[in-house]
């Protein structure tokens, strides 16, 4: 009887697809080794009878030598050999080096059978393997895949019940090599191809000269894509469905009813100029649902719109092999750029990515340095939303001081704390171009991750501070902190709920700050200090569980101290 | 033959690993990825001011940072 069956197979080589096929679950994929560092667990449900399916983290070989590793390793070993199945997914472009995980799986006599994955990207690469003659070399059952297409998948359903554990000998990882070189010369034959454009491209991307404008233009046009998609979408389409067909139906809605009542408080908040404005009225169905739809998610959706396509196409590990240099000065070594681009997203898949970073103080530098001078997406939205009107220069200072920020701090901490950086060591993918539905899928589950966990949160964060101004508390809390907020960072003093707010949702300080009319000058150091300051609680949280309470509080330490100072000096530089 | 460490091979150029002057940990880590004592690289390019080192092996490409470039020597073929 099978109980479980477990998916293994190198970093990168379509695990998670292959999961998603196996058992309807999505999970996110990406052309980077190491995009699962969370186990995916799901159910393939065949006849009657349903088999749990585990996605591991990617493995090169089973004596583990990071982390990630040792967590597939020892997951493989939690159950009896005879009540599970290993299905070990190989990179068909590249048999050789995949290889040895299979071979060892096969000496310690776990029953496998052998998914051949990419298939039809190892023929556009002239690469053919015979699959009989490998299933007779290795003495388990060989199927070739396509999981991104579904090709294979049923057949490999099908055979699930072949898997036995078969005679393998124990070799040492040397002999293992040259055994695995005897097997692929057998079954793989290569046809000869020129070099095709993307091969030129792939090798251009990490030479130093042309790699770095590469980088350069990449980096600028995804930002461009990303302000510019966003854009069109609140100006097409969000602000006309608001204006245009939401608020005249809202204002007729509650024409009869009472301004300052208390449910109307609460629901429709301030008329502006005896209107509903989106902007400032604050109310739980018109500011509320504003921010989320019309703020923040016309700009989820095109942030990661452009970072799933630089995902997929395998662009960030060559832009990591480039930032490799500039990211050791922080202490952490070229593979931290890809948290830290999450982190731009949503600071908490950001904190959970630095898991592929090998040691904890990487992973609390890493962690620190996103939490505060990364904004994510609904703080980028404020930037833009807010701060946009007074001009570009505003906007690329904010980024300019976070920029700054990040140097400054990262070079302290690498030479205040012990330890030491440790080295970059990565497979580069080939460039591949994403089916479009993959990519819809990808960004569609994203979206609606952000608007499950973001909604109701800020429906909450707005009601519990119409409270606060309904009962008149706060007046109470804003004249306590007006010292600091107003004296040393020039703010309003009710700007200090914003701060405070933030610490919920960024989204919800967007929607206090709004109502104040701030001058640019103030928006520039709100934004920075929300970004600097606490990051919002869910990042907390996740810094708490990954890095335990002193890392968490050490973090805190440090964000603290620094609001203060770059609150203080940019209110003194700034004119 | 010549030998010397990956940093020093030139862009472009094939070599044969002889040594692998790294700890136990090190030459598993590289072993499980295919890249071990006898092993033919190609180097494809090296990110200069001690920058990573990207190789070419078997179908496969691999950076490696500055400091294990170092450690890996090779003899040009």
């Amino acid at each position: 009887m099978i109980k479980k069956i477990y998916l293994i197979g190198n970093p990168n080589v379509g695990k998670s697809v292959v999961f998603s096929r196996l058992t309807g679950v999505h999970v996110i994929s990406s052309n980077y080794p190491g995009t699962t560092v969370e186990i995916s667990k799901g159910l393939l449900r065949g006849g009657d009878e349903e088999i749990d399916v585990v996605d591991l983290p990617g493995t090169y070989s089973l004596e583990p030598t990071s982390p990630a590793e040792e967590v597939a390793v020892s997951l493989l070993k939690e159950h009896p050999k005879n009540e599970i199945v290993v299905i070990n997914i190989i990179d068909s472009t590249n048999l050789e080096r995949n290889l040895l995980l299979t071979t060892q799986l096969i000496a310690d006599g776990f029953p496998v059978i052998v998914c051949l994955n990419m298939c039809d990207e190892a023929g556009h690469r002239g690469v053919h393997i015979n699959t009989e003659q490998l299933e007779k070399l290795l003495n388990v059952p060989v199927i070739s895949t396509c999981a991104v297409t579904g090709v294979g998948i049923k057949l490999l359903i099908d055979r699930i019940g072949d898997a036995v554990p078969a005679a393998g000998k124990s070799f040492s990882a040397r002999e293992r090599w040259v055994q695995i070189g005897t097997i692929v010369d057998q079954v793989q034959r290569l046809e000869h191809r020129h070099h095709t454009l993307r091969e030129i491209l792939e090798d251009a991307s990490v030479r130093p000269f042309t790699g770095l404008v590469m980088a350069a233009g990449v980096v600028y046009a995804s930002f461009k894509m990303v302000r510019f998609v966003g854009e069109f979408i609140i100006n097409r389409i969000t602000d006309p469905i608001f204006i245009n067909i939401y608020q005249p139906i809202l204002e007729k809605l509650t024409s009869h009813w009472q301004e300052n009542g208390f449910w109307f408080h609460l629901l429709i908040g301030d008329l502006i100029g005896g209107k509903i404005d989106f902007k400032q009225s604050l109310g739980m169905l018109t500011t509320a649902p504003y921010i989320e739809f019309g703020m923040v998610l016309p700009y989820i959706i095109s942030f990661y719109f452009i970072l799933s396509l630089l995902e997929d196409i395998g662009y960030l590990p060559r832009l990591a092999i480039l930032l490799d240099n500039l990211l050791h000065q922080l202490g952490l070594h070229g593979f931290a750029v890809i948290p830290i681009l999450l982190g731009f997203g949503c600071n908490v898949p950001g904190i959970l990515a630095t898991r592929t970073l090998e040691s904890k103080r990487e992973r609390f530098i890493a962690a620190t340095l996103i939490s505060i001078g990364v904004p994510c997406v609904p703080l980028q939205a404020m930037i833009f939303g807010l701060l946009g009107k007074f001009g570009g220069f505003y906007v690329t200072g904010v980024y300019l001081v976070l920029f700054s920020l990040v140097l400054i701090l990262g070079i302290i901490l690498n030479r205040a704390l012990t330890g030491y950086s440790p080295e970059f060591l990565l497979e580069i993918p080939p460039y591949r171009f994403p089916p479009i539905p993959t990519l819809i899928k990808k960004l569609y589950f994203r979206v609606k991750g952000f608007i499950v966990e973001a909604v109701p949160v800020v429906m909450l964060g707005v009601l519990f501070v119409n409270m606060l101004i309904y009962f008149r508390l706060f007046d109470f809390l804003t004249s306590l902190s007006a010292p600091v907020i107003h004296s040393l960072f020039g703010l309003p003093k009710e700007s200090v709920i914003a701060l405070v707010i933030g610490f919920i949702r960024k989204d919800v300080a967007v929607g206090m700050l709004m109502p104040l009319g701030l001058s640019a000058k103030q928006l520039f150091i709100s934004s920075a200090l929300l970004a600097i300051s606490f990051p919002c609680i869910a990042t907390f949280v996740v810094i708490w569980k990954e890095l335990g309470f002193k890392a968490l509080a050490k973090s805190a330490l440090i964000m603290l101290t620094i609001s203060v100072i770059v609150g203080t000096l940019l209110n003194l530089t700034l004119l | 033959m010549k030998k010397m460490s990956l940093v020093h091979l030139k862009a472009s150029h094939k070599g044969k690993v002889v040594d692998i002057l790294g700890g136990v940990n090190l030459q598993n880590r590289l072993m499980s990825m295919g890249l071990y004592k006898g092993r033919e690289v190609g180097k494809l390019s090296h990110i200069g001011l001690r920058g990573p080192v990207v190789i070419k092996v078997g179908r496969g490409i691999l950076a490696l940072g500055h400091n294990i470039a170092v450690k890996i020597i090779i003899e040009v073929v």
